[in-house]
């Protein structure tokens, strides 16, 4: 009791060192947490959109289309393995893909065709989320087709424009169909802004004339479930076919996020270590210009104990007051960042490695992320107070009246 | 050479060598004293004598090189560093030269610091210090912090925080190498009122001659030896 009054009196003893202190470590916090947020919002959408409205966590094809990809090779029973997948808590739905060409009014572009089955796709994908005008997909429109961000654009189609869709059937006849447009996405990436057209898979059957078999299935993990594990038990359940982790289909992609994620680790080392000199500057400096006061200590029967807790508790007391500052000046920008975001869409549809980045740039914070960072502030604080008190608790009493 | 009925403090062929890179600093060289309960002991001698040698190993601040420590009859090098802590703390008043008292403390909380380390409540402190700081003529400066008083008060509060806690000795550096001769005197005057009214033993250094004056017994050190010991009437 008698410590923390000393160590509080101690720490308004030289008030401009510990406010400079305390700022600091506040203000590396604020930063810290802005800055993780930032990015792991930034990382989390990437994802989000790459993971989630495009690629799932794994993929199985049959082999060889991944090099040479054409609409006869095909899975050839999909709906065993995806149904299997499921009976394991596995998210899994069979595509159908082929190129094309796709018309409306004047204007004309290749599309890729993607013929899903909307329950089982929204097992794995949220594409249906992402419907910017119109509707999704619905077996109760046969006809209807959903497009890509940007080939809706220039084709200047929107919701209830008609689209003539012309490809070739696999029996080497020329298909063509005419559907209607009941959606338009949001951005996800590249290929789907620019050239995907969503339709059902009975009609992309009708279409392209292929009764059986898919091109692709895409598979979602549970929650619980590693990457590697998952990608062994697919593997297992898809014998003779392609299975492939969304690190090995995208693996730009993949070291892209780890080098993000190492960077920001980095960022975060460098930053907190800044603070930690900074830190162990001011704790030593309060150490030795008071080795004489803690020689008297010493000498009328303070133990080594109490010193080295007086200096963790002034240190204490200013980590403490600088969290707390720090997370309430984090909070309302944490959270402007968090639902407000910022505005990227001046950079015009920026997309990196194929990834359209989205015109809204949101951080994202969770607890974790905030406990994170106020945990390594300690451990840092910790490490720069625990030599300066161990060396006053140390002091000899004879040394230290002889210092000056 | 004193006879006194029961010695507080033993000195017995005690040496101290510091080692000062590579060479050995003799600073005591067969120290022989003993102070009585109740003595009023000056140390004086010239600098580098030993002065502050001996009373850093009377207060079991030190250990001796070789020779014995004997505090109440118990050997100081005998003892670990913690049970060292410990008799200082309940047994040993600490007056030093300067920069006695802790700043951020009130002359209250310096002087009752002692009590609160051995965990007296702080209304048994204000009960035993209060009157203290009246005696020593402080009472209206209780709650001023350091800073804020002059040096012969700070010493006082330093009389007051080593008497406190009625320890066997009282072990004073020098305590007036900081003020003004007056101050000295009048420092000297309240520590001899003490020794007087409470029976409180003091065993001090000086170098001034009108504070030797005051003591009873003048204990000259020349070399890391006792050379003179001279005890008035
Ligand atoms: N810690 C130390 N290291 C080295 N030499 C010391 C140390 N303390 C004292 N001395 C030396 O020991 C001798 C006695 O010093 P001291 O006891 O301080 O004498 P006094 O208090 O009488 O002036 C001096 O020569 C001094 O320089
Ligand atoms: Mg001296």
């Amino acid at each position: 009791m008698m410590l923390l009054r000393m160590a509080w009196r101690n720490v308004w003893r030289n008030t401009r060192r510990s406010v400079v202190t305390m700022a600091s470590m506040a203000f590396a916090l604020w930063v810290m947490v802005l800055y993780s947020g930032l990015v792991q919002g930034y990382l989390g959408a990437m994802e989000d959109d790459i993971l989630e409205m495009e690629v799932g966590d794994l993929q199985i094809h049959a082999e060889g289309y991944l090099a040479h990809p054409n609409v006869y090779d095909v899975i050839d029973d999909p709906d065993a393995i995806v149904s299997a997948l499921h009976a394991q808590g596995y998210g899994a739905a069979p595509r159908l893909l082929a190129g094309g060409l796709g018309a409306s009014g004047e204007a004309s572009a290749g599309i890729m065709l993607r013929g899903i089955v909307p329950e089982l796709d929204a097992t794995v994908l949220k594409v249906a989320d992402r419907v910017d005008q119109g509707t999704w997909l619905d077996a109760s429109d046969p006809k209807g087709v959903v497009l890509g961000r940007r080939l809706a654009r220039s084709l200047g189609a929107g919701p209830g424009s008609e689209l003539v869709v012309l490809t070739q059937g696999t029996d080497g006849s020329m298909a063509n169909d005419l559907f209607t447009v009941r959606g338009v996405l949001d951005t996800i990436s590249d290929g789907t802004d620019r050239a995907a057209v969503f339709l059902l898979a009975p009609a992309f059957r009708d279409l392209l004339v292929l009764d059986s078999g898919a091109h692709e299935i895409i598979v979602h993990r549970p929650r619980d479930v590693a990457l590697p594990d998952a990608e062994a038990t697919v593997t297992a359940l898809a014998p003779g076919d392609d299975v492939k982790s969304w690190r090995e289909i995208m693996p730009t992609l993949a070291s892209m996020l780890d080098a993000t994620a190492s960077l920001m680790v980095i960022i975060f080392l460098i930053v907190y270590l800044a603070i930690g000199i900074l830190v162990l500057n001011a704790v030593l400096m309060a150490v030795f210009e008071r080795v004489r006061e803690f020689g008297v200590m010493k000498a009328i029967g303070v133990g080594p104990l109490s010193v080295f807790t007086l200096i963790v508790l002034e240190t204490t007391i200013q980590t403490v007051l600088a969290i707390a500052v720090g997370l309430l000046l984090a909070l309302p920008v944490g959270w402007y960042l968090a639902t407000v975001g910022i505005d990227v869409g001046v950079l015009g549809g920026t997309s990196v490695m194929g990834v359209s980045m989205h015109d809204i740039w949101l951080g994202q914070f969770t607890p974790q992320l905030v406990g994170t960072a106020i945990v390594v502030l300690v451990v840092i604080v910790c490490g720069a107070t625990i030599w300066p008190a161990f060396k006053a608790a140390r002091l000899r009493p004879v040394d230290a009246m002889r210092y000056r | 050479m004193t006879v006194t009925s029961s010695p507080v403090l033993q000195l017995e062929q005690v040496t101290r060598t510091y080692r000062q890179g590579e060479v050995d600093v003799h600073a005591l060289r067969g120290l022989d004293l003993s102070v009585g309960s109740g003595e009023f002991t000056a140390m004086v001698g010239p600098s580098g004598s030993g002065k502050t040698t001996a009373l850093n190993l009377a207060g079991a601040l030190d250990v001796p090189t070789s020779g014995r420590v004997l505090l109440e009859g118990t050997d100081l090098a005998s003892l670990a560093a913690h049970q060292r802590s410990r008799i200082r703390r309940d047994r040993i008043g600490f007056i030093f030269q300067a920069y006695n008292l802790i700043p951020v403390m009130s002359a209250f909380e310096n002087a009752a610091s002692v009590l609160a380390l051995q965990g007296v409540s702080e209304a048994e402190q204000r009960d035993r210090v209060m009157p203290l700081l009246a005696e020593l003529g402080i009472e209206q400066l209780a709650h001023r912090r350091p800073d804020q008083l002059s040096g012969g008060q700070q010493q006082r509060v330093a009389i007051a925080r080593a008497i406190a806690a009625k320890p066997a000795i009282v072990l004073a550096d020098e305590p007036t190498a900081n003020v003004d001769s007056t101050t000295a005197e009048r420092l000297l005057d309240v520590m001899e009122r003490l020794n007087q009214h409470h029976g409180v033993t003091f065993l001090f250094s000086t170098h001034d001659d009108r504070v030797v004056a005051h003591a009873r017994r003048v204990v000259t050190l020349m070399d890391g030896r006792v050379h003179h010991d001279d005890v008035r009437a």
